[in-house]
């Protein structure tokens, strides 16, 4: 194999050259395989950890959950008589209250018997045992408190805090809780033993709260066919099954769904190394011209010429895939003292194999796909060459491009394959792909407007300006590869940036004036008119708005299971609010169908919200089961109703006649808009006199809500960053490839007079031209994404953030400057005649 | 003395860092050329000549001794004041054209004469063309052009600014005969239109030094003979 031994023979001379020319080739794929990998990896280190440690993070081997209620006698022989241990958990939300102080803060409360934790430990300070914590002091029990609550509400050990009409001497600081995980609260914990919470008035009929049975079964791998047995007796009470198998589904798919979209982004990274791998690969290329024109005079065929360099480009290629593999692989390793607290537990750091092969072939396609191109170039350097200088740039042979198609197709499918999502590939990587189009068709239409002004006289006095332009115009800046390369990772960046910077200012601005400043939760039907007359009272309250609630589940729709129907939708998962009305409530606007009148008692009906139900794909006359409190109604849709969500008010997607739910056991919540100086005095207020209603402030919930956003947006940008890092790679790979021409040209110039600070000034209008369109292209990527998420999913006014805009101009001009400046000084500070000398 | 002398050269001396250590590459040369004269360099490969001219054009800092161009001490120069020096005062011809290969050929002329700060350069840079027969190639790039075209405009480019000193580092070295001839031709007829305009140019053709005023013969760096022509 001829082409086998010259590949050899070149790959040597590379080697002792220290793979010159191939450097910023391997660190574009080193780059992009290690970020994909070390996602990956992290993903499996948390999937095992779930995993291996389901037990702990459930509490047991099974739980089941019933919302509103405790289990029946019957439910709980069954419990009983299946398992070898049971322990009761109820969840609920309420106010934990100094008593010292009246300071008050939301709180999330955990219930617990006596046999809590059936399995894992929770971890007190003080080494406290729980026993030893919940047997409290002085005659009043004890509980446990989370930092933050300590923290917020200005008490230590040994203060009393007080929940409902009960105080409880704080015994402990809950420092771990391994059955949390993955559990999102309005408020921090409190923990307390179920029976202490007599005599408090929370856990009334009709409060909202989860009760959740934790088993342990004597075969604890036996537990696909203790759901069987579970589906089989319960069906109809409104229960959900969970087991150790997939113990916090709701982690999972939010750590999924997040590692799927780093991933992808990622994968941005390695299109644009990608691009990185085709400059360098075509340059390489072009530096052979006249080695390959001389290879033809002695006889190699075009098929073995094509083959010496791909062998050489694939052995690069196989020693990036490996360090970027070891560097992926390692990373998580390097990361594990930086992730956040909840993670840190979970993770189980170790190589993963089947994330280290994702980022193999991403890495592999990626490199075949981006080099394929300028190889097949080869085919077109003719021995003539060798007097006439190099070939011009001509399409491949049909061939060539059929194989890279076909490779494409392979990448394509592999990304669809390894995230799960053909949807969120295609919107990511259409995304991704259609910004390159636009970034390669705006370098194209830059260099060609150039052109086009360089020739008129006004504009060619400015000699550093002409000459910044002649350069850019001329292709000799490899501008196409940097406005590509560094413009992708600045369009992720900008849109990152705007989406969240619009969603924060929506929730932390524009919903403050639409939204309720409380949310009332738990009043019960006594306490409703003195709850009312309370606030009617009050001048700073500007409207209360009240509705019964229930939360029931949805569990058939037409008689059949409701998932497969309306398959994953956010109403069928899990249960939901429902409520009941008699007249059209105020402000409500029936768009199909007919509200069934004031005294209607007729069969039960549903109002539904309209654009839920087109998602689904209901409509007026389907019928709906809803589990509440664990018995099944069945009621038939007779209208459609427009609910507003944005406003964070009160909108119930179902609401049935108030004759269906007649005789249920329910509370009432309530919506309170007052002005923000009196929020404090009024949740005060009604806490004292009702001390079972939790009240929900929605300033604190929006912080919250913006605080989950802002991690979403720091993770995307992380992902954003290394997109960029890549693309600066290629501008150094640019920069770099530019130097012999930059001190040719400079040479020239000094001989004509020009002075350094000129031609300095030259090169620096070039680079701060290159990143300005780079960035504003960028930018206008970014707004136009930012526009179409915050219009068409958010449903909000989009306004441009101007700190991330000037933040994306800044970083693409100053990156690109930095770089050009720092690969001019070089050519600048040559000698022009010795630089002339080797030329001749 | 009644002429003045346009280059004179007062014990210079040229060492180079090479990779195995300084190179010396011209021994206390003593020259001057007279202004509005021509003067050929020859002598072997090796020999200096382009290192000479180098120095004499203020493109290569001698490393001691004394050079005087157009009345000025340029030994003690800085960079910029050497840049700024050779503004409209003196024009090279490479043996490789240097072309600038971004610009066009107009562009190319045009830029020598804007940065000697003459009025309408491109007027003038099209003017000069024309007259070197290149009208129709001033908005071609120079890899668009053939090897006698581009060292026509490498010419129009060394001479649009009038300069006083035309420096010619073998001109015909990469041209074919009858391209070379035209170009040596153009050189002497452009550089005696402008008055006092002195021509130094180095060759191995005999016959080319023949036709200059004065005729350097370099060995070994060093000047072994003078004549005038």
């Amino acid at each position: 194999m001829i082409a086998l031994k010259i590949a050899q023979r070149e790959l040597i001379a590379a080697w002792r050259e220290r793979l010159h020319g191939f450097r910023i080739l391997m660190l574009c794929l080193i780059f992009g395989i290690a970020s994909i990998s070390a996602i990956g990896s992290l993903r499996g280190a948390i999937d095992a950890g779930l995993n291996s440690n389901g037990r702990v993070f459930l509490g047991g081997d099974a739980e089941i959950e019933l919302t509103y209620r405790l289990a029946n006698a019957q439910e709980v022989a069954w419990m009983t008589g299946q398992s070898l241990a049971q322990s009761q958990i109820i969840d609920f939300r309420s106010m934990a209250v100094a008593p010292a102080t009246n300071k008050r803060l939301l709180t999330q409360i955990k219930a617990v018997d006596s046999v809590y934790p059936l399995v894992g430990a929770v971890t007190l300070s003080d080494d406290l045992s729980l026993p030893e914590a919940f047997a409290g002091r002085d005659g009043l029990p004890g509980a446990i408190l989370a930092p933050a609550l300590l923290r917020r509400l200005k008490i230590t050990l040994g203060d009393q805090v007080q929940f409902g009409q009960k105080n409880f001497v704080v015994m402990a600081t809950l420092l771990k809780e391994p059955d949390n995980f993955g559990n999102f609260a309005l408020g921090p914990r409190s923990l307390v033993l179920t029976k202490d919470l007599e005599g408090s008035g929370l856990l009334a009929a009709g409060t909202l709260f989860s009760s959740k049975y934790r088993l342990l079964f004597e075969d604890g791998s036996q537990l696909g066919k203790a759901q069987q047995r579970f589906d089989k007796d319960w069906p109809g009470t409104g229960a959900k099954w969970k087991d150790a198998r997939k113990a916090s589904p709701g982690a999972d798919r939010v750590i999924e769904r997040m590692s799927r979209f780093l991933i992808l982004i990622g994968l941005s990274g390695l299109v644009v190394g990608g691009i990185g791998v085709s400059a360098a690969v075509r340059a390489f290329v072009a530096k052979k011209t006249g080695h390959i024109a001389v290879l033809k005079t002695l006889g190699a065929t075009p098929g073995q010429i094509f083959w010496i360099y791909t062998i050489q480009i694939t052995v690069y290629t196989g020693l990036s895939v490996v360090l970027g593999l070891l560097l992926g692989a390692l990373t998580p390793f390097a990361a594990r003292p930086f992730l956040p607290g909840n993670l840190a537990e979970v993770a189980l750091i170790s190589i993963y194999p089947s994330a280290l092969i994702e980022a193999a072939v991403y890495g592999c396609l990626a490199a075949a796909i981006f080099s394929i191109w300028p190889l097949a170039q080869t085919e077109h350097i003719r021995p003539a060459n060798l007097f006439r200088g190099g070939a011009t740039a001509q399409w491949p042979a049909r061939r060539y491009l059929i194989v890279q198609g076909a490779l494409l197709a392979a990448a394509l499918f592999g990304a669809v394959q390894f995230s799960g999502s053909w949807s969120m590939t295609f919107w990511l990587l259409g995304g991704i792909a259609l910004s390159l189009l636009i970034l390669a068709f705006i370098s194209g239409a830059f260099q060609f407007a150039l052109r086009r002004i360089m020739r008129g006289s006004a504009f060619q006095r400015q000699l550093p300006l002409r000459a910044a332009f002649s350069a850019l115009a001329s292709g000799s800046e490899r501008t196409g590869s940097v406005v590509m390369g560094i413009g992708l990772g600045l369009t992720v960046l900008a849109a990152v940036g705007q989406i969240d910077g619009n969603l924060r200012r929506s929730i932390t601005q524009s919903l403050p004036d639409k939204a309720p400043s409380f949310f009332f939760l738990d009043i019960q039907s006594t306490q409703l008119p003195e709850f009312n007359q309370r606030l009617a009272e009050n001048p700073a309250v500007r409207n209360v708005e009240t509705a019964p609630m229930l939360r029931g589940l949805v569990t058939k729709i037409n008689d059949r299971p409701a998932a497969e129907i309306g398959g994953d939708h956010w109403v069928l998962r899990g249960d939901r609010g429902i409520s009941y009305a008699d007249g059209l409530p105020e402000k409500t606007k029936i768009t199909a169908g007919q509200w069934w009148g004031a005294g209607y008692s007729g069969s039960p009906q549903i109002s539904f919200a309209a654009e839920e139900a087109e998602e689904i794909g209901i409509g007026i006359g389907d019928q709906l089961t809803l589990n509440v409190l664990g018995r099944d109604i069945t009621a038939t849709i007779t209208s459609l109703r427009e609910v507003d969500f944005s406003t964070a008010g009160m909108g119930f997607v179902i609401l049935l006649n108030e004759a269906a739910l007649r005789g249920a056991p329910h509370s009432h919540i309530a919506t309170v808009y007052a002005e923000a100086s009196a929020e404090i005095p009024i949740l005060d207020e009604l806490n004292q006199a009702f001390p079972n209603v939790t009240g929900i402030q929605i300033r604190e919930a929006a912080a919250l809500v913006t605080g989950v956003v802002s991690s979403i947006a720091s993770a995307a940008s992380i992902g954003a960053l290394a997109t960029l890092i890549t693309g600066f790679l290629i501008l150094i790979g640019a920069a770099a490839a530019g130097t012999a021409q930059r001190a040719y040209e400079s040479a020239i110039l000094k001989t004509l007079g020009a002075t350094q600070r000129e031609i300095l000034t030259s090169f620096a209008l070039r680079s701060a031209m290159i990143g300005a369109l780079a960035a504003g292209v960028a930018l206008g990527a970014g707004l136009l994404g930012g526009w179409a998420v915050s219009h068409f999913v958010f449903e909000n006014q989009f306004e441009i953030i101007w700190i991330n805009a000037a933040l994306v101009i800044l970083g693409g001009v100053g990156l690109t400057l930095i770089t050009g400046m720092l690969f001019a000084l070089g050519p600048l500070s040559k000698s022009a005649a010795t630089e002339l000398r080797h030329r001749d | 003395m009644d002429n003045k002398f346009a280059i004179d050269l007062q014990q210079v001396h040229l060492s180079l860092e090479g990779n195995a250590g300084p190179v010396d590459i011209l021994h206390s040369i003593d020259l001057q050329i007279t202004q509005g004269s021509s003067c050929a360099l020859v002598g072997p490969s090796g020999s200096g000549k382009s290192s000479l001219l180098m120095v004499m054009a203020g493109l290569e800092q001698a490393t001691s001794g004394r050079v005087t161009v157009l009345q000025e001490d340029i030994s003690a120069m800085s960079e910029a004041e050497l840049a700024q020096f050779r503004r409209g005062r003196v024009g090279v011809v490479f043996q490789s054209f240097h072309l600038i290969p971004s610009m066009t050929a107009l562009q190319n002329v045009a830029t020598a004469l804007e940065l000697a700060g003459q009025p309408d350069p491109f007027d003038r840079a099209r003017d000069k063309l024309s007259a070197l027969g290149l009208a129709h190639r001033c908005d071609h790039f120079p890899k668009q052009i053939s090897g006698g075209e581009q060292q026509r405009v490498a010419l129009a480019r060394a001479l649009a600014p009038n300069p006083k000193l035309v420096f010619a580092d073998e001109p015909t070295g990469n041209l074919d005969a009858a391209n070379g001839a035209s170009i040596v031709d153009s050189l002497f007829t452009l550089t005696r239109e402008q008055a006092e305009t002195t021509l130094i140019l180095v060759t191995h053709d005999i016959q080319l030094a023949q036709r200059c005023d004065q005729i350097i013969d370099l060995r070994d760096g060093r000047i072994c003979e003078s004549t005038d022509a």
